[in-house]
């Protein structure tokens, strides 16, 4: 007796705390998609306009907020809250921006012109936590121009406005300076319960745009992608965001499951500095780019889940260039190397980080290819959290990844000279000016060829070689369809998915 | 650990002695639990990087990951955040998380019950199991040493590796179980005790297999005891020998070994939960050191350090009420 009281007291002491367990949820005939995605639930936000960690925050806030603009399944941009975009100038400094009128927060106030210049501030006023996300446009000589216009200025000529405005500028009312809590929103959906784990949200009868086809959706941040698989594999969710290719291959195809495909979502490119010895050298760097196997690294690391690269950095923009194939030429590699006075070998640390599925695998097969050109690479795996600070935009020779950015996007930020995460020193002062002129010219074809020249020339001369991207997995019932399948931030924008039916 | 075992609770003659020996155990638990808050502030302060620094997006330059700090409050000198931390938990604010600015009492106690029901399952099966284990490597006389080094390698095996193995098995090639453990928003984990079966066992098997290592010396010196010997000769029945002679001797140590064991199970569950996706307190607290949320990390190690604590005072008293040895009889040396 004195044993199991003993044992009680133990039990009780850590029972104290279960006394806050809540009602079970009621169990409803409501159409609900369960969507386990990425994300790490302790980091959980509400805040849509700062540092957003978790991929299922964002799927929330997509679903929430209205946006300005969107992508669509290929890339092009889509009006959404924004019916259009014009520029009111010759230069393209100034651009107006009519809002649908019929967008009202789910407390019943219209969307206005003022709500969004509120939200566009607030978002640049976030920039050291959002990547100077809108840093391109003069949001102080932005004005209001009435109830759903407004005048937008950009600091200089910025022909790709309404790929500025896509995705993430997630609206929220005038003052809402303080978004610990979640505030009040237009988009298709509105919040329901929850907890940081698991946000529920109702379809929003109100909204604007075309019904959403479930009338709940359950948007689960789980961290560790097996179990995400797992969920959807034992029945616990419909939908698993981002799974491994090994996942898919195993679950794929069997027991009801099937792969949604969002190709070029993964990029991991190798990073040469030139700034650095020897990849200041032209040379080492195409004997580099024609040394490593494309076709093996993406059988080996996305098990075919990809398509080969031709150092194309954002490969799913739509103005990427259809650049020819590289070749691997071993033979070439070893004669640009001796050509650059490393006939003897040359040695070479590659720095990578076990953060990202796949990354440590290719960064040893790239030294086992290089190996046969004669360069001896030692690959060095450091955690997450030294990566960061002490790999990413530090090293000479490293493995990045780039996820599927846009092409304008990541030139602004890491290819033009004074670039902020300029992480491969490409300090070319005449793609400078290209890049600029780029931007600042009106018509479309013709700018889309200008910026598919500067990629190609970014391939060619550059430091980085994407080998291969690997495709987004996303692991489902079949019951489910119409989850997104384009580039970028398309995949965000889940309020056509439907289940069963 | 043999040592814990070997230090006897006080023998109190008096009534008076006993009251006394409560409050030293007591204070002893609050100057632990104060050692435990410096350790923990001083564990957190020397990570590398800070709030600021994982709130920052890539590329953010030095003034405004600066402008962050400040914002924070993370400029503020080492001992300035301990005291207002410590302030703040004594008047019962665990203060707010760096990452989303929401008060951290809400995020652990959105998590507590999970926990909680899954440390309380695990001791519920890993305790009777140690007992078991623990006395039949104990009673083994010729293979006692190969018995402990079977039980010590068993546990010596990782969580994970244990938490796969059991999932693989269990859910995989019999399919009896759910692969996770998702709890529908606002559940309780016991309006789903099948979700609970694959963690519990997780942590459970290497907690009970360890403990049973512990406590086979134990088992095995009371076993020893020449009081056994001599009911054995007199032909006490097997079962009246364990109950009457064995366990009394055995209770003490196997309820210090079951408080201990109760600190590696909240240290266990943080793989579990990553695991099999199970909402407790040990993911929050993987999260939390990832991004540097020192407020969210302090609050979850102080209370996994008071449930360590408060389970070996209460086990101290508990062994002090329970000792054969004590009230005048002469203590045995080992």
């Amino acid at each position: 007796m004195r044993l199991r009281s003993v044992l009680a007291a133990a039990c009780a002491i850590t029972l104290a705390a279960a006394g806050c367990a809540n009602e079970a949820a009621p169990a409803e005939e409501t159409a609900t998609l369960r969507y386990a995605a990425v994300g790490s639930p302790a980091a959980t936000t509400h805040d849509p306009h700062g540092r957003v960690a978790n991929e299922a925050d964002y799927l929330r806030f997509a679903m929430l907020y209205d946006v300005l603009t969107v992508p669509d399944e290929h890339g092009e941009i889509q009006p959404r809250l924004a019916e259009s975009w014009e520029p009111v100038d010759g230069d393209l400094t100034r651009w107006r921006i009519d809002l649908r009128d019929d967008a009202v927060f789910s407390d019943g106030s219209p969307v206005t012109a003022a709500d969004v210049l509120f939200s566009l501030r607030r978002i640049q006023g976030k920039g050291a936590e959002n990547n100077g996300r809108l840093s391109m446009f003069d949001l102080d000589a932005s004005t209001v121009t009435g109830e759903h216009g407004l005048e937008l200025a950009t600091v200089q000529p910025y022909a790709e406005v309404g790929a500025a405005l896509a995705a993430l500028t997630f609206v929220v009312p005038e003052g809402s300076d303080d978004l610990t809590e979640p505030a009040v929103g237009s988009g298709p959906f509105v919040l329901g319960d929850g907890d940081d784990t698991t946000a529920v949200l109702e379809r929003n009868d109100d909204w604007w745009g075309p019904e959403p086809r479930v009338d709940r959706l359950e948007i689960i941040a789980m961290a560790d992608p097996a179990a995400r698989a797992a969920a959807v594999a034992s029945g616990q969710a419909d939908v698993a965001g981002s799974v491994s290719p090994a996942a898919a291959g195993e679950h794929g195809g069997t027991g009801g499951l099937q792969v949604v495909h969002r190709p070029a979502a993964v990029n991991y490119p190798l990073v040469m500095d030139l700034g650095s010895e020897p990849f200041d050298d032209p040379g080492v760097r195409e004997a580099v780019k024609l040394a490593v196997d494309r076709e093996q690294l993406v059988e080996t690391v996305f098990l075919g889940h990809g398509q080969v690269g031709a150092d194309i950095v954002s490969p799913a923009d739509p103005s990427a260039p259809d650049a020819a194939p590289v070749d691997r030429d071993v033979e070439r590699a070893r004669e640009l190397l001796a050509d650059a006075g490393h006939g003897d070998g040359l040695s070479l640390t590659l720095h990578t980080t076990n953060s990202y599925p796949g990354m440590e695998e290719a960064a040893v097969l790239v030294a086992e290819q290089l190996q046969e050109a004669g360069v001896d690479v030692q690959v060095e795996v450091v955690p997450p959290d030294t990566y960061w600070a002490e790999v990413w935009n530090v090293e000479p020779f490293y493995l990045n990844s780039l996820g599927g950015s846009g092409f304008v996007d990541f030139a602004r930020m890491a290819l033009v000279s004074d670039g902020p995460i300029n992480e491969t020193g490409w300090n070319d002062e005449e793609w400078d000016a290209d890049f600029a002129e780029a931007l600042a010219t009106a018509d479309a074809d013709e700018r889309r060829d200008r910026l598919a020249g500067l990629q190609q020339r970014l391939a060619d001369e550059g430091g980085y070689v994407v080998w291969g991207t690997g495709d987004g997995l996303d692991l489902a019932t079949e019951a489910v369809s119409g989850l997104p399948t384009g580039p970028g931030f398309h995949r965000l924008f889940i309020d056509q998915a439907g289940v069963g039916g | 650990m043999p040592d814990t075992v070997k230090a006897a609770a006080p023998s109190p003659s008096s009534g008076g002695g006993a009251a006394r020996a409560a409050a030293l155990a007591a204070a002893r638990t609050g100057l632990l639990l104060a050692a435990a808050s410096i350790a923990v502030f001083a564990a957190t302060d020397v990570l590398p990087g800070d709030a600021a620094w994982t709130r920052a997006a890539p590329g953010a330059t030095e003034e405004q990951v600066a402008e962050l700090r400040a914002q924070l409050g993370l400029d503020r000198p080492a001992w300035r955040r301990y005291a207002d931390w410590v302030g703040g938990l004594l008047t019962g604010d665990a203060g707010t998380s760096l990452v989303n600015g929401r008060p951290v009492a809400d995020a652990v106690a959105q998590r507590a019950a999970a926990t909680a029901a899954l440390v309380a399952g695990a001791l519920a099966v890993a305790a009777p199991l140690m007992l078991a284990l623990g006395w039949w490597a104990g009673a083994a006389r010729r293979v006692r040493a190969a018995a402990t080094a079977v039980l010590t390698g068993a546990a010596a095996v990782p969580t994970a590796v244990a938490a796969s193995g059991l999932a693989a098995l269990l859910s995989g090639t019999l399919g009896l179980l759910p692969a996770v453990s998702l709890l529908a928003p606002g559940a309780s984990p016991l309006d789903s005790p099948e979700l609970l079966v694959l963690p519990v066992l997780s942590v459970a098997l290497p907690t009970a297999l360890f403990g049973a290592g512990l406590l086979s010396g134990a088992v095995a010196d009371a076993l020893r005891r020449p009081h056994v010997a001599d009911a054995r000769r007199r032909g006490r029945p097997a079962w009246a020998v364990a109950c009457v002679d064995v366990l009394p001797f055995v209770l003490a140590p196997f309820v210090r070994v079951v408080a201990v064991s109760a600190g590696g199970l909240v240290a266990a569950t943080t793989v579990v939960e990553t695991l099999f996706g199970y909402p407790g307190l040990g993911s929050l607290l993987v999260s939390a050191v990832a991004t540097r949320d020192v407020p969210v990390v302090q609050a979850v190690a102080m209370l996994a350090a008071l449930v360590v604590l408060a389970g070996l005072l209460a086990a101290d008293l508990v062994a002090a009420a329970v000792d054969p040895r004590r009230g005048g009889a002469p203590r045995e040396a080992r």
